[in-house]
């Protein structure tokens, strides 16, 4: 079972699901959270992810060279290199993801044995950097990330 | 017509990434598409039909969304 204080989570989810609106997902993933952590609220993860030179912009391209890397593996080039876009409306809210539930999974050990026992910015970045698989890790490569450095700053808290 | 070339990496990651980025691609076409076609005086039981999917599901999953942005079905002339 997992326990959060549900202070920073609840602040970073909601984030997250206005990051997923906007890409039109149904599904809150971790790429929307990764986009959430550069907002002010951020905090210390938004600072360690500026210092790697990871704005909001800069997340949004990396994650949209990974699309636009995998899709052109199965040979589909995009016009103007952009995903078709339509009107949208959000019947009802983007679910939680996969995805985003490994984040926090790993956000939660991240933070067990710190003095606040609670989790924070950085412990949520450290749960997105300690995906082996999926968007983020692969976007992030793809930038020229030094994810096992960023790692240790966060940790180091 | 250019062809589909699948390029074989070795890594299993890059299949995967493949698949949900096609998924995705997939997704927003749906969307765009159906919005042109009623727009533009398509009927829901046309737009199921060409999507092989049932009238129910296609007006399920996009009625709300159209509705909401304006666009509904009118006759063609």
């Amino acid at each position: 079972m997992m326990r959060t204080d549900g202070g920073f989570v609840r602040v970073v989810l909601r984030l997250a699901q206005a990051e997923a609106v906007a890409d039109q997902s149904p599904s809150v993933e971790a790429e929307h959270m990764l986009l959430a952590l550069t907002a002010p609220q951020g905090g210390q993860a938004r600072d360690l992810l500026a210092e790697a030179g990871l704005d909001h912009t800069a997340v949004q391209l990396a994650l949209a060279a990974d699309v636009e890397r995998s899709l052109a593996l199965v040979g589909v080039r995009l016009a103007a290199g952009r995903m078709p876009r339509s009107s949208y409306f959000p019947g009802r809210k983007p679910r939680l993801g996969a995805s985003a539930k490994w984040v926090l999974h790993r956000a939660v050990a991240a933070s067990r044995g710190g003095p606040a026992n609670r989790i924070e910015p950085r412990h949520v970045l450290v749960g997105l950097l300690n995906a082996r698989v999926g968007s983020v890790p692969r976007a992030l490569d793809l930038a020229g990330i030094d994810r096992p450095a960023l790692i240790a700053r966060a940790l180091a808290g | 017509m250019p062809q589909i070339e699948v390029q074989e990496t070795g890594d299993p990651g890059d299949g995967l990434a493949a698949v949900v980025a096609l998924r995705r691609l997939a997704d927003r076409l749906e969307d765009a598409a159906v919005e042109q076609a009623i727009g533009t005086g398509w009927s829901w039981s046309e737009v199921a039909e060409a999507l092989g999917v049932t009238r129910q599901a296609v007006h399920k999953k996009h009625s709300h969304r159209l509705a909401a942005a304006g666009v509904s079905p009118r006759r063609r002339p």
